[in-house]
């Protein structure tokens, strides 16, 4: 897996790409933690190219999305689609988080 | 044609052939099938002598062939043998190589043995590769070679160890389509395979062998369809599988992974069978991971190629429990994932093991 941080003036981007599983997962969360601290809130997770999740990843973003609603941010979630959008639909995260089907249109909804 | 009555074989104090008792008629065609090394091949070399059996008979048109009188070459001219791995002779030309036997043996002349030569180089699409040498030929035509060649002998029967066995997959095809051509023509014919669509719709009959002996016989339906014994449905159903154990928490998930997709690459399952068997793979040992400290866990894939079916199975030691119980589960998040990528999930505790059976979705 890797992360990139992107600054947008609306959010950050984060892309994550390759494997989002219970190797990496801890990864994930640890980073997203780390700019939370640095005082981000708002935030667009871009899995364009995220290749495939499972319960440790869905478990990642749950626990990230809890620490930023609670500092009153915001998480969307851009470019859900093929194993990984079949993942969200199975467990039911499709109705937990809000979809975008583009960076862009996840940055216009964090405004 | 054929009676074979107790054969049995042993090298040193390791019995191959147990009482092997069987009739093979004119114009059948017989498929040998089994896992690796119960004795099929070994079968085989029996019949006609390349290995000598140790105990039983085997009689041929009414003369028993392992009676010291009786004359071996000759008789092994009424039953020829295609190999694995083509037993050519490479410094011989292709036609070289199938006059050879007429002349030497039948005493048939050159201009005859070549004439008949040509006709059966014909018969298996190989006339243009008659002055060829074995080295410029590909697996498939070796093999083809190697069947004419057979065929130059005008035998009886044919019996074929695996024929294409060591052929490229590619290959495979060409060289069973000359034996479908061979049954066809009535040729009496026994062939150890694990090509088993092909077994299946060539064959006359059908000998399961397992531990020395034909386990179970029947026709290509009996056998392939509705197999009566424990061991052949073990074989028919679960042609094909992988076993990984796990021993300690600390198993690494990415080499479990690799593994599991070279398995899934070797049956040839789509894209989407395999990401749902690693996701159910990986949502079951994050289940398991709190016990696997205590606990030994196999997992076992098996595929049908028949069904089209993927099983899948957790075995694990310890007292009788199922870990996908909810009221053992932190949470329903994985169970929920695991429920969606199977078609089944069945918890049995059979010993002193639990396993838990699932089907895959098929993409």
């Amino acid at each position: 897996m890797t992360i990139e941080i992107k600054k947008e003036s609306a959010a950050l981007v984060v892309k994550v790409a390759g494997r989002l599983d219970a190797v990496t997962a801890p990864e994930y969360e640890k980073k997203v933690n780390e700019l939370i601290a640095d005082g981000e809130i708002n935030f667009v997770v871009d899995f364009e190219q995220l290749e495939y999740i499972s319960s440790a990843g869905l478990r990642a973003l749950l626990a990230t999305a809890k620490r930023i609603k609670g500092k009153s941010g915001k998480i969307l979630l851009a470019n859900i689609k093929g194993g990984v959008k079949e993942v969200f639909d199975i467990s039911g995260f499709g109705t937990i988080f809000p979809m975008h089907d583009s960076v862009a249109s996840a940055l216009s909804a964090s405004v | 044609m054929i009676k074979i009555e107790h054969l049995s074989k042993r090298f040193g104090n390791l019995e191959v052939l147990k009482d092997v008792s069987v009739e093979i008629k004119t114009g059948e065609v017989i498929s040998i099938i089994g896992p690796s090394g119960t004795g099929k091949s070994t079968f085989l070399r029996c019949i006609n002598l390349l290995d000598h059996p140790s105990g039983g008979s085997i009689r041929i048109d009414g003369v028993d062939i392992m009676d010291p009188k009786s004359d071996v070459p000759k008789v092994r001219q009424k039953m020829n043998m295609v190999f694995q791995s083509f037993n050519l002779f490479f410094h011989l030309s292709v036609m070289d190589n199938l006059t050879l036997g007429p002349i030497k043996l039948l005493g048939m002349s050159q201009q005859d043995a070549e004439r008949k030569s040509m006709d059966l180089l014909k018969l298996v699409g190989l006339a243009e590769k008659a002055e060829s040498y074995p080295d410029e030929l590909s697996g498939g035509q070796k093999q083809r070679v190697a069947i004419a060649r057979c065929m130059a002998m005008d035998p009886k029967i044919i019996l074929f160890d695996e024929p294409t066995s060591a052929l490229d997959p590619t290959m495979v095809s060409e060289v069973l389509s000359v034996i479908r051509r061979l049954a066809k023509d009535g040729m009496t014919m026994a062939i150890v395979t694990h090509e088993m669509d092909f077994a299946r719709d060539v064959s006359n009959r059908v000998f399961y062998m397992d531990e020395g002996v034909i386990y179970e016989e029947g026709t290509p339906e009996q056998i392939f369809d509705n197999p009566q014994k424990e061991k052949t449905k073990t074989f028919i159903n679960r042609i094909r599988s992988f076993c990984y154990h796990i021993t300690s928490p600390d198993y690494d998930l990415y080499a479990m992974n690799a593994e599991i997709e070279m398995f899934c690459e070797k049956q040839i399952l789509a894209v989407k069978t395999r990401q749902n068997l690693l996701l159910l793979v990986e949502e079951m040992l994050q289940i398991f991971n709190p016990f696997l400290s205590s606990l030994l866990l196999d997992i076992v894939l098996a595929y049908s190629e028949k069904k089209e079916i993927l099983e899948v199975v957790f075995e694990y030691t310890g007292e009788a429990v199922n870990l996908l119980d909810k009221n053992l589960l932190a949470d329903e998040l994985g169970l929920t994932i695991i429920q969606g990528v199977t078609e089944s999930i069945d918890y049995r505790h059979m010993g002193n093991k639990n396993r838990l059976t699932m089907i895959l979705k098929s993409a």
